[in-house]
């Protein structure tokens, strides 16, 4: 850390130097008036990140809270990369898939693992990087049974010296970054209801907030708010029902007219549906300092079965923003009304402000299972630019106007029949796993599935803890002779500036971009890859013992020197096919992916490693 | 040697506190109705006829139709695979039983229960249908297995609305780096 402080410290001063004393007093570096909003070394003018970026540390899901993924970190770069080699292997022993990344606090490095959920601390000053501490809080062993895509973890956050993250049976917990003891423990749903908890919880100002999964079990979506100190739970703001339960009051000002109106979380509904109408949180959540908002999607409505329930099915399908403290909602912009395709758009929301058709804004953008790259004003939740990223069929393209999602003719899903070829599938033009977007090429380095699928809906019945799915879905490889693709997407110009394709499987990790140049990424064959910013030229390689389906880190070791960490482990949805337990046989396995991905049984098996690299 | 010796020893004289007690250690099994005619585990003692209970309505086409309906009404699917093959639950295609592939052993799970989150249906749901469920199971990957899972016959043909053509920049291949 001592040596980034020194680097950036060092660029301040060049920067100083060249541009003379009436900079530093027009432009403070690393400011904006409000004192928030962070310059980094080598960004393209005008672009800004709208909090700090990971300084060496790693401290929260995405290192940041806009969301980058990007590390200022240079030490490694596109001249030395091809010396990176292992210098850490953690084996956790869990055969199932390992989502999230670690975090790095100081000189620990903290990894959660699939479930059981244990959290491990690994101390980074002595060679090894040897157990420091195992938190285990035992969760529930039912609660592998109501998980619907594999019983995985997707990370922690680190704030007042505690590492917070949520257990598969939807217990919050909070440990003492240094002794691993259990400070407090908060329980936020049931699995008795098929609630369970597999998101990545983030910290601001002294609140946790924790969404919920189980979108395919009828469960009703949230986002908790609790304590720092205490755990106690703060409030609670519901993806479905009546205004009140929502959080939203006079405050909230959705842009589109199709989004506005009085408890439209009950009215888009057959009567009493919203109780358990889905709408889970079970992604990233982003935060603004500046506007102090915070930023989240929401998932799939249930059931997948669309003709059994008519209506917008509000608020799935859904990015809120919110007031983090009392948790009211300031905008939302449902994504796709009344879902016919399982599109959940929990994905990463990346804030940053920049140049947009010659006028500095404040941009969400929004890459998600629809295969389009939303761009928004995220004062406002105006569209401003909706532009398709993987083949896309459902849809003739977005009305920036209305907001509508105009859904193609014909490819409507029902009951009773399969609407056929619809692209992307449920799985997405990318899936949860979070892009990057690095300020010094002004690009976003999207992790891209090429799937498609056939859908049907057919009956189902309620009950309670058991699937409440409603269709049949089969999925197959998209045109195009690839099925995945590391894109360089140009957020100003909107369109595609390199792509590096995997012909059998999509690209199903995180991504990671540097100050090096460097942008990092994973393959289900389980290469971990090093792959340079501007020409996605591919400038190392490692193949590590399973598939990579994690986010990608780096940091400053107490040594100095820049460290890069990723899990390898195969599972979650892409990857069921592969473990125990699934036969390739029946493609309407794995809700659908098995037909898409039977090609990965055999390439890989499943076991779950950490590995950390230097040069 | 000598610790073999001693361990057998130990055991002679638990056997012999049990005789103490007044229970005749042989006849644990002998002349009593078992607890259970459908054991999950391994049966102790030496191998015996056992007879365990078959499935009264294996291969009957009427049950087969009738137990893959239920399949889906009681959203084992949504857990099993549409057809069985797996998802939130373990596959019920492979050859891979974690409690028993008898008629009796697949009756017991699905009345039962198990602890990874496979709810006890016997709670709710009345013998007939388990059994029916049952032979729907044992049917799949067999002849008899009604409504088969089936390919998706249809090729993707490539779709003229996406722009397949790079900006400027490289368009790498994964081969140029191995």
């Amino acid at each position: 850390m001592e040596s980034v402080a020194r680097l950036l410290g060092a660029v301040a001063v060049g920067a100083l130097v060249v541009a003379g004393p009436s900079l530093a007093q027009n432009k403070p570096q690393n400011k904006t008036p409000n004192g928030m909003t962070t310059n980094i070394p080598g960004a393209i003018p005008g672009v800004h990140a709208v909090a700090p970026v990971a300084d060496g540390q790693w401290t929260m899901p995405a290192g940041d809270y806009g969301n980058l993924r990007y590390s200022p970190l240079d030490q490694i770069n596109t001249s030395n990369v091809h010396n990176l080699h292992v210098v850490g292997v953690f084996s956790d022993g869990i055969p199932h898939g390992h989502e999230g990344g670690p975090l790095v606090v100081g000189s620990t490095l903290y990894m959660v693992t699939p479930f059981p959920d244990k959290l491990i601390a690994l101390d980074l000053t002595k060679p090894g990087f040897p157990i420091k501490w195992t938190f285990n809080p035992n969760p529930n062993i039912e609660s592998q049974g109501v998980a619907c895509c594999d019983v995985v973890n997707r990370g922690a956050s680190y704030a007042d010296g505690k590492i917070i993250y949520a257990t598969l049976d939807n217990h919050v917990v909070a440990v003492d970054a240094n002794s691993g003891q259990l400070d407090w423990e908060t329980q936020t749903g049931d699995i008795k209801y098929g609630e369970t908890t597999t998101m990545a919880p983030i910290i601001v100002n002294n609140v946790v907030f924790v969404g919920d999964s189980g979108g395919e079990l009828g469960v009703r979506g949230k986002v908790t708010a609790l304590d720092l100190k205490t755990g106690k739970i703060l409030w609670r703001a519901y993806s479905t029902g009546p205004d009140s339960d929502v959080r939203i009051g006079p405050d909230f000002h959705p842009f589109y007219a199709k989004d506005q109106g009085k408890d439209l979380g009950v009215k888009t509904w057959n009567p009493g549906q919203w109780k358990i109408g889905g709408g889970t949180v079970w992604g990233w959540i982003s935060y603004d300092p500046e506007l102090n908002e915070i930023y989240y999607g929401t998932g799939n409505p249930g059931v997948w079965n669309p003709d059994m329930r008519p209506g917008d099915n509000k608020w799935s399908i859904t990015l809120f923003a919110r007031d983090p403290q009392s948790g009211m909602a300031k905008w939302a912009y449902q994504i796709e009304p009344h879902d016919y395709y399982d599109h959940d758009e929990i994905m990463e929301n990346i804030l940053v402000d920049m140049p947009w058709q010659g006028k500095e804004r404040k941009l969400l953008i929004h890459p998600g299972r629809t295969g389009f790259v939303f761009v928004m004003d995220r004062e406002t939740g105006q569209l401003l630019s909706v532009k398709p990223f993987e083949p896309v069929t459902w849809s003739k393209g977005y009305d920036l106007k209305t907001g509508d999602d105009n859904v193609a003719p014909g490819m409507a899903t029902h009951f009773g029949q399969y609407t056929k070829d619809i692209c992307p599938s449920s799985t997405g033009g990318k899936e949860f796993v979070p892009s990057s977007f690095s300020p010094k090429t002004g690009y976003l380095y999207i992790p891209a599935h090429n799937t498609c699928m056939d859908y049907m809906g057919t009956a189902v019945n309620y009950i309670a803890g058991t699937p409440y799915l409603g269709a049949s879905v089969r999925m197959y490889p998209g045109p195009g002779g690839y099925q995945g693709e590391l894109i360089a997407w140009d957020v100003a110009k909107g369109q595609k500036v390199w792509s590096i394709q995997d012909k059998d499987f999509p690209v199903h990790s995180g991504v990671l971009s540097t100050g090096g140049d460097v942008v990092f990424y994973g393959t289900m064959e389980g290469w971990f890859r090093a792959v340079d910013d501007r020409t996605g030229k591919i400038l190392w390689q490692f193949k590590t013992g399973s598939s990579i389906i994690s986010d990608p880190i780096t940091f400053t070791g107490p040594d100095g020197k820049q460290y890069v960490a990723v899990y390898s482990g195969v599972g979650g949805w892409m990857g069921a096919v592969a473990l125990a337990g699934h036969s390739v046989d029946d493609p309407y396995a794995d809700l659908g992916t098995a037909g898409a991905m039977r090609k990965l049984k055999g390439v890989v098996e499943p076991g779950g490693t950490l590995y950390v690299f230097s040069e | 040697m000598r610790s073999v010796n001693l361990l057998l020893l130990a055991g002679a004289l638990v056997l012999a506190t049990g005789c103490r007690s007044g229970q005749n250690a042989t006849s644990v099994a002998a002349g009593r109705a078992p607890v259970t005619k459908n054991p999950v585990g391994p049966v102790p003692g030496p191998a015996a006829n056992v007879t365990y209970s078959v499935d009264p309505l294996l291969h009957d086409p009427v049950a087969l139709q009738d137990g893959r309906r239920l399949f889906n009404w009681y959203n084992c699917s949504g857990c099993h695979g549409g057809h069985g093959g797996g998802g939130m639950g373990p596959s019920l295609r492979d050859r891979v039983w974690l409690y028993g592939s008898r008629d009796d052993q697949i009756f017991s799970s699905i009345a039962q229960g198990r602890s990874k989150g496979m709810p006890a249906w016997g709670t709710k749901i009345p013998a007939q249908q388990i059994w029916e469920l049952v032979a729907y199971i044992k049917s799949m990957r067999t002849p008899y297995e009604p409504d088969p899972p089936v390919e998706p016959t249809n090729e993707m043909v490539p779709n003229p609305q996406h722009d397949t053509v790079l900006g400027e920049g490289t368009q790498t291949s994964v081969s140029e780096a191995k």
